[in-house]
């Protein structure tokens, strides 16, 4: 018995070649920090990913993430002060409990590992936040658009 | 006289005299319902009105999940002024409410000192809707329990019918690993032994043996069903403290009410996560669905998890700290993206 | 009306008739073993004893989510309806009376519900007089019955060897004439064979006194027992989704960037935020009022509004509410 009645939107056709959207929690401490000192020193990274900036990792939650999966990310990356250094002493040591079951919540159910992914960067580490994003990119674009989540409208 | 029978009059005479004696105000226990394979709950709050307890293999309800309603805190300081003391409350609790009413208090939702708790040794609840389809085209009329701890039913055409208890135990039953009551003030019933400690284990191994395409086809298959009706979250006792479920939130909205596929996975997603390490694995959810969602599903993963990862179970000790409330320096973090 | 019968072996003939003009849906096994309505062809042999299913039909004309409305680019834009007739095969007599309350709040309101109104039109109801009650039915109380063809446009009956269908409205006397060379004239036989089954499941029926229930209720308003009785009640919304008369609904908008949609979506009484209101207050703060509520709109406002109780007997929330509250102890409990 058909119970939804919606209808989708159509969808625009693009003449582009599909570019994966990502998109990055990351704290305004270290890991924000750390993506700034990348720019500053004019490291090259994909300019696929989108940040939104956090006072702690500890403030994720884990709606957050599931909304921009429904929203029409294709991945989600998280990222925090490494473990002893959060700037509110516990925020990240809080998350990081989080962190590891959403992840594998998520992939219980069948949905790619590589599309919720977490990390830690320090303010000092421009360098590793381009190669985590690179990485993170990379793999989204081997993935293909994301498909399961997503809510049409 | 079968052991529930006699656990049954035992039970009457345990909260007739806690109410007599008013070392609690109000008695939460099970009462007789009007169709076969099922009880109702019954809030008592005078002691004449012991004897329509029932204790039988149909008291599937979690009882604790009206704990939190009957604490709830004053609104502000002014409510505070007139608000009536905190009840003392007697609650009938089957191995796994327990573990709900613990978890609870760890929670501080609910005062240990205001609860008499009546735990009572269970060897498995009846799911009405196993009972129902065995009995195939034919109707029950009445059930009830016999020696061997099987139920015999008398159906429409006036025959009795016997069905085996394993055959038509809840779910939740057969994965159980606290059939006694951890915690209690009475316990009623010979204490029984958890069976089959793996059985939730080995069958979320054969669940993560399948390809991941399989499995989202799986739990799409399950939300498909759901109708948003929210009765596995009401039913829950874990979640029935919130004022407002985060789901329900409307600044910000993070699901839509409806039944597209995508808010339906969210909803599941995001209440079984709020129950990781909160959860107490007593299947009131699944029961109280009603179009039938295995919704302990992802539930009994976050349970496994938070064993397998912080050696941690809710509902086992009232001091202990809930695990998201905790960390170690070293917790495992094999799940973090290096370069 | 036309009377005719078909043999039971001819059935599927119909359905497939039936399906070269539209959906069909009939009653089959589901996964879980129930039986449920289903889209045709479902591969399941149609069944034909069966209580009743789970969800009632009133998905097909208020669905748990339907879009009002479309926006895009900050521009409004109807929905396009489905344009396909709809065939309900099976119903029982008391979901397709149930229709006719709805009838009453979505047709006969001002304004008329042009959603609702479009399926009402596109949807044929072939109801099956049901052979044996289950304990929580009392379709009888409430002015129905296991035979009563109030809501169908055939009536569909189960005997021996064939089924006896009765067209009930114009709509059905022309479903009935486009098989007309699968039928044959029913015979007094037939008809007689009809009356008795029906007869034996009306006596199956344990009679709720529902009478008088609105001046009842009216006395009762302020009595204790809707306290006691309202205890257990979860919130859960069971009761009123499964409900066949049940028609409340909530209004929603999904929009991302000018570009999204209106839902309806069904919403229950029972739950604690039905009547919340922004400033905080709620009205209906407790268990307490929200029962009595639902029981006052079923059987005393319905009844002074639509002279009709929004309740059809069905029994779906008795035998679904995960803590078994019975609103048949109501009537009890009331007095008069």
């Amino acid at each position: 018995m058909s119970q939804t009645q919606t209808q989708s939107a159509p969808e625009a056709a693009s003449d582009k070649a599909w570019e994966p959207k990502v998109v990055a929690f990351l704290c305004n401490w270290c890991s924000y920090a750390g993506a700034d000192l990348a720019g500053v020193s004019r490291i090259q990274y994909p300019h696929n990913i989108r940040i939104i900036r956090v006072p702690c990792s500890g403030r994720i939650s884990p709606a957050f993430l599931l909304r921009a999966l429904q929203n029409g990310a294709d991945a989600v990356l998280v990222s925090g002060c490494h473990p002893g250094d959060c700037h509110y002493i516990s925020g990240n040591l809080a998350a990081r409990r989080k962190f590891a079951l959403l992840k594998e919540l998520l992939q219980y159910t069948g949905i790619e590992p590589e599309r919720v992914q977490f990390t830690w960067v320090s303010a000092s580490e421009g360098g590793r936040f381009a190669a985590i994003v690179e990485k993170v990119v990379e793999q989204a674009r081997k993935l293909g658009p994301n498909k399961k989540l997503v809510k049409n409208l | 006289m079968t052991a529930s029978h006699e656990i049954e009059l035992r039970l009457r005479d345990t909260a007739e005299q806690l109410l007599r004696e008013k070392k609690v105000g109000l008695f939460l226990g099970y009462e007789k319902a009007t169709l076969p394979f099922r009880t109702t709950p019954l809030f008592l709050t005078t002691a004449e009105g012991a004897e329509r307890l029932v204790w039988n293999p149909f008291c599937t309800a979690n009882l604790a999940v009206y704990l939190p309603g009957l604490f709830k805190a004053p609104a502000d300081a002014r409510q505070a002024k007139s608000a009536p003391p905190p009840p003392t409350v007697g609650i009938v609790l089957k191995g796994c409410d327990v573990r709900s009413v613990v978890a609870l208090i760890q929670e501080r939702q609910v005062p240990r000192e205001n609860l008499v708790l009546v735990g009572i040794a269970c060897p498995g609840v009846v799911d009405r809707r196993k009972a129902e389809r065995a009995l195939g085209e034919h109707q029950a009329l009445g059930a009830g329990e016999d020696a061997r701890g099987n139920v015999h039913a008398v159906v429409d055409d006036g025959t009795e019918v016997t069905l085996r208890r394993e055959q038509i135990v809840a779910d939740a039953c057969l994965e159980c690993r606290a059939p006694t009551p951890s915690l209690h003030d009475v316990l009623l019933g010979t204490p029984v032994e958890a069976k089959e400690t793996d059985a939730a284990r080995r069958r979320m191994a054969e669940f993560e043996s399948r390809p991941l395409d399989v499995r989202w086809a799986r739990f799409q298959e399950m939300l498909a069903k759901c109708i948003r009706c929210n009765a596995c979250r009401q039913a829950c006792p874990m979640c029935s403290g919130c004022k407002t479920c985060l789901l329900d939130q409307t600044r910000p909205r993070w699901i839509g009410a409806g039944t597209d596929i995508s808010d339906v996975g969210i909803y599941h997603l995001l209440r079984a996560f709020h129950l990781a390490g909160r959860c107490t694995e007593c299947g009131a959810c699944a029961r109280a669905c009603p179009m039938g969602l295995d919704v302990r599903l992802l539930a009994r993963k976050m349970c496994q998890e938070v064993e397998d990862l912080y050696g941690y179970r809710p509902g086992e000790a009232t001091d202990a700290t809930p695990v998201l409330s905790a960390f170690s320096l070293d917790d495992p973090q094999d799940f973090v993206t290096e370069p | 009306m036309a009377e005719k019968k078909i043999p039971h072996a001819s059935l599927d003939q119909l359905l497939a008739r039936l399906a070269e003009r539209g959906t069909v849906y009939a009653p089959g096994k589901d996964a879980s073993g129930d039986v449920a309505l289903m889209e045709m062809p479902h591969g399941e042999p149609v069944v034909l004893e069966y209580g009743n299913f789970a969800l009632s039909p009133k998905a097909f004309l208020l669905p748990q989510n339907q879009t009002l409305v479309h926006f895009k680019d900050g521009k409004a834009e109807e929905p396009i309806l489905p344009d396909r007739e709809t065939f309900l095969f099976g119903v029982r007599p008391c979901d397709a009376r149930a229709l006719l309350a709805l009838d009453k709040v979505f047709l006969d309101g001002d304004p008329r519900d042009p959603y609702y109104a479009h399926f009402r039109s596109k949807t044929t109801v072939i109801a099956l007089a049901c052979t044996r009650p289950m304990s929580s039915c009392f379709c009888t109380s409430v002015s129905g019955g296991p035979g009563d063809a109030a809501g169908a446009d055939v009536l569909a009956v189960s005997l021996e060897t064939d089924l006896l269908l009765t067209a009930q409205t114009p709509k059905g006397e022309e479903l009935l004439s486009s098989v007309a060379d699968l039928l044959t004239e029913s015979i007094p036989e037939a008809a007689q064979e009809a009356e008795e089954q029906i007869r034996g499941a009306e006596d199956q029926i344990t009679p709720v006194r529902v009478h008088d229930s609105a001046r009842r209720l009216r006395d009762a308003y302020e009595s204790p027992f809707w306290a006691t009785a309202s205890q257990r009640c979860l919130g859960c919304g069971t009761c009123s989704f499964l409900c066949p008369t049940c028609h409340c609904f909530d209004i929603t908008d999904e929009v991302r960037n000018g570009t999204g949609r209106r839902i309806r979506t069904w919403d229950c009484c029972a739950y604690p935020l039905f009547t919340l209101h922004a400033s905080g207050h709620n009205p209906r703060p407790t268990p307490k009022e929200r029962w009595r509520q639902r029981i006052m709109h079923k059987f005393r406002y319905a009844v002074e509004n639509f002279d009709r109780p929004f309740c059809v007997g069905c029994g779906r929330c008795i035998r679904n509410c995960p803590v078994s509250m019975d609103l048949r102890t109501v009537f009890k409990e009331i007095g008069g």
